[in-house]
């Protein structure tokens, strides 16, 4: 998503805190997170009132509530698609959708890819903590298949899906990771995404002390390692074969970023701009058109 | 009655110019002054299967595709055998014989027979695509199609291929005349003579709610292709831009309705048209509109189900699923239309109750209704009134959900200074946030329920055929009003005390009407077509009318002559 084209505010980031308590669980990574978006929307200048934050269902699907900005708190799964249509009707906003693995990749997966292909221009900011958490402790699409949940008291008999290997595939103009336990992380990475023009993604993993016992705070620490300073973020095939944690550390910071690349509401602008458009077409013009 | 009409059936293989050819035939009339009603069905395959067009053509006015034809023409054996069933003493039989692909059994008495070589014609004009040209020529000769109007009409269509592609069709035209030229004709039916043109427009009722909607300042269309559906989707995406507005096609049927929910949220006027199988995806999404009251207006074209069903056949299935599909208690605004007239004026008014009430609006069509062109008055834009949703005056603290005398509460697009808010699936009070209290919970359902209570008295929901006491009367909606009408008129001409009653406005009810109806009928007959009855049981549910159901579901739309039986039947 890019900010570029908004009005910028200066606004300390604990200004982007709404008057709604946080209701997560203590110890859980989405408070890092959420901190990480508070600096960020500062950082990146971002006004409130042109920003409309959309989730689903899911803890992190409350991340709305806690920011000051229109938002809108959506059905499970439909988080993508819902933002999808605010962004293509007022390009002028800015446009971030905050969920879960369940949420984005479970019951939402069949609006990822499209999302991506179609470089709609916003940003999607994933919690991945392996786990649905609302729901009491289900395993979910990134789930590994040691982890005992409420559904699979012997394990999971499903192989996790790798995110960012996902969205690079779909044709993500933006893709990063981060770990909740690495809030500056978070939000630098954060920030590029709301700075991107097109479709960003970051997967941000975040550990659930509640639910999801293997996937803790020390194992994540220890699954992260952040990307080598040579990385070329434009290619694409350094890229997959970062995110395919080749020596099974999980890539920390930007795998990808193609740039130029027109978005959806581009595209859409430039047809209107081409046939002319404007709203006082005159209808009777396609009236005619079914003269017999 | 005078019969005034002429109802010409073209039959052949999808692909062979079925539909082209009747098309030509509809728009020479209406050309020529005269109403034309056509009906077609077409196989859900992309090639080969059976595919008919019907042109019904009249100097008055036509409500319905007709009884039967007066005319059948046969491009081929299949035609020949799904219809042989139907020639009777009187009705006139065009073929193509010799050389075509069949020979019919003996002709039964009374039926007019004119043979047309059109296969072996095209063959000989090695213009072998042209073959439904012949067939036009010598329909033209035999039934009086206005031979001006029908020239103009295929210099227009074919004009625009090149003078080859002209030339090629007008010879094989020129053939199919001197052909039937050379043939005495014993019948009588002809098409009536040119009128001086109407101010008209001929037009289908997919194309016809595609431009209901332009007309009704749609900013925003979100499509997913469905059967039988697409058309006005294709009809927005070609104009739509003209206008500045945006139509995307999303993954799926919910992605869709997501879509349209979020350009709704973020201001604009925003829609999107499915059949059957679409509108159970989205009724989820549809509870999300009634709960978080942002406007969505969604077109139902119905076709026959349960399931995949008969794509690409005619059904009033979809009555149950439109009002009460989903979970929980979600109140929506449900219309239908009854002709190609009201898709275009009943999409402006299904925008505006959108906005207006802030809930879902469903706009319910058909399947005969989506494909049938109509002659209607060419639509006057200015005439139209565009009513926008209730937004907020920027004045004091903005609470989104705020109890008002109306209980419609002012919206805040998105980048209006003091107006952020949440747009929740969740029970909420005023202000959005969520409240999950029995007597919060309670007041909202009250709120989200009444707010819409208003639209039976503020849009006109009923029309009633016929005055004083009848011995019978005839509830129906959807395209069936069309069929009843007719029929209600041949009753009165044998005497019979029958009236009509035609709701377009489905849910909510309009309860009283229906009992003010039904107070002045001996019996209540209530045709539609769906196995189970759905409006019947409405009646049922929500009057203490006792309808006579009379539910037909062969995938076709009713005929006037059931109509007429059914009642004689029943009174």
């Amino acid at each position: 998503m890019s900010t570029a084209a908004l009005n910028k505010v200066q606004m300390p980031f604990k200004d982007y805190k709404s008057e709604v308590p946080v209701v997560w669980c203590p110890g859980c990574g989405h408070h890092g997170i959420l901190n990480g978006l508070y600096r960020a929307l500062a950082d990146a200048g971002v006004d409130p009132t042109c920003l409309v934050n959309v989730s689903g269902i899911g803890c992190s699907s409350r991340t709305p509530y806690f920011v000051k900005s229109y938002k809108m708190h959506t059905l499970h799964g439909r988080a993508g698609a819902v933002a999808t249509g605010v962004q293509l009707a007022r390009p002028d906003l800015a446009v971030v959708v905050t969920g879960g693995d369940g949420d984005g990749f479970s019951i939402g997966g069949g609006h990822m890819p499209h999302m991506a292909r179609k470089n709609v221009n916003l940003t999607y900011i994933l919690y991945d903590n392996g786990i649905y958490g609302l729901t009491k402790g289900q395993y979910s699409p990134t789930s590994r298949p040691e982890l005992k949940a409420y559904t699979t008291p012997y394990g999971g008999p499903d192989e996790p899906m790798n995110p960012c290997l996902y969205m690079l595939t779909y044709g993500a103009t933006f893709v990063a990771q981060a770990f909740a336990g690495k809030p500056k992380i978070c939000a630098d990475l954060i920030k590029q995404a709301l700075e991107h023009k097109g479709f960003s993604y970051v997967n941000i993993f975040s550990q659930c002390p509640s639910f999801n016992k293997i996937d803790t705070i020390e194992f994540y620490r220890d699954l992260v390692e952040e990307i080598p300073a040579g990385h070329d973020v434009t290619d694409i095939g350094a890229a997959m074969a970062l995110a395919r944690r080749p020596n099974g550390k999980a890539p920390m910071g930007l795998l990808y970023k193609e740039e130029g690349k027109p978005t959806l509401d581009e595209k859409m602008a430039g047809l209107v701009q081409k046939l002319g458009g404007h709203p006082d077409y005159d209808m009777k013009k396609v009236i005619n058109l079914f003269r017999p | 009655m005078t019969k005034n009409d002429l109802i010409i059936r073209v039959g052949g293989e999808g692909g062979e110019g079925v539909i082209s050819s009747g098309d030509f035939i509809a728009a020479a009339c209406a050309r020529a002054g005269l109403e034309v009603y056509t009906f077609k069905t077409f196989p859900a395959e992309i090639k080969g299967g059976y595919a008919m067009y019907q042109v019904r053509t009249s100097p008055d006015h036509i409500y319905n595709q007709g009884d039967t034809f007066d005319v059948f023409c046969a491009f081929n054996g299949e035609a020949y055998e799904m219809n042989k069933h139907l020639l009777r003493p009187g009705t006139a039989f065009v073929y193509d014989y010799p050389g075509g692909d069949f020979e019919p059994d003996a002709i039964p008495a009374g039926v007019h027979a004119y043979p047309i070589p059109m296969t072996a014609a095209a063959k000989e004009l090695k213009s072998a695509r042209s073959k439904n040209m012949v067939a036009l020529g010598a329909l033209s000769v035999l039934f009086n199609i206005s031979e001006e109007t029908l020239s103009e009409v295929l210099s227009k269509k074919f004009g625009k291929k090149g003078q080859e592609v002209l030339d090629a069709n007008l010879a094989a035209f020129a053939k199919g005349k001197s052909l039937a030229q050379g043939i005495k004709k014993t019948d009588t039916w002809r098409v009536a003579d040119p009128k001086p043109p109407k101010d008209v427009i001929v037009i289908s009722g997919n194309d016809a709610v595609g431009m209901g909607s332009l007309i009704g300042k749609l900013d925003f269309f979100s499509a997913y292709p469905i059967t039988p559906a697409t058309e006005i989707a294709k009809y927005v995406a070609t104009h739509i831009p003209k206008f500045g507005g945006t139509l995307v096609q999303a993954e799926d049927e919910i992605a869709s309705i997501s879509q349209v929910l979020g350009a709704s949220y973020a201001g604009k006027r925003s829609m999107t048209a499915t059949s059957g199988p679409g509108l159970a995806l989205m009724s989820e999404m549809l509870g999300m509109s009634a709960m978080s009251e942002v406007p969505v207006m969604v077109v139902d074209v119905q076709r026959g189900g349960p399931s995949t069903g008969l794509p690409t056949k005619h059904e009033q299935s979809d009555l149950f699923l439109a009002i009460h599909g989903g979970h929980g208690d979600a109140p929506r605004i449900v219309l239908s239309v009854e002709n190609v007239k009201d898709c275009v004026d009943m999409a402006v008014d299904a925008l505006n109750l959108a906005e207006q009430y802030q809930c879902p609006v469903l706009l319910m069509s058909d399947g005969s209704l989506a494909f049938s062109t109509q002659t209607i008055p060419a639509p006057d834009p200015s005439s139209y009134k565009i009513v926008h949703r209730k937004r907020w005056d920027g004045q004091g603290e903005y609470k989104r959900y705020v109890m008002t005398d109306d209980l419609i509460s002012p919206m805040a697009d998105p980048g209006t200074p003091g107006g952020m808010h949440v747009a929740t699936g969740l029970e909420h009070g005023e202000t959005g946030a969520p409240k999950y209290t029995a007597e919060n919970h309670e007041l909202q359902a009250r709120k989200r329920f009444g707010k819409i209570k208003t639209v039976v008295d503020q849009y006109a929901p009923v029309e009633v055929d016929g005055s004083g006491a009848a011995d019978i009367g005839i509830i129906t909606w959807g395209s069936t009003i069309g069929v009843v009408r007719e029929a209600v008129m041949r009753l009165r001409e044998e005497g019979i005390k029958v009236k009509g009653f035609y709701p377009k406005l489905m849910w909510p009810m309009p309860v009283a009407q229906y009992e003010a109806f039904a107070a002045t009928c001996k019996k209540i007959l209530v045709p539609e077509v769906n196995f189970q009855g759905q409006l019947s049981h409405f009646i049922r549910a929500e009057t203490s009318i006792k309808p006579i159901p009379y539910a037909i579901c062969g995938g076709l739309p009713f005929t006037p002559a059931q109509i007429v039986q059914k009642v004689k039947e029943v009174i």
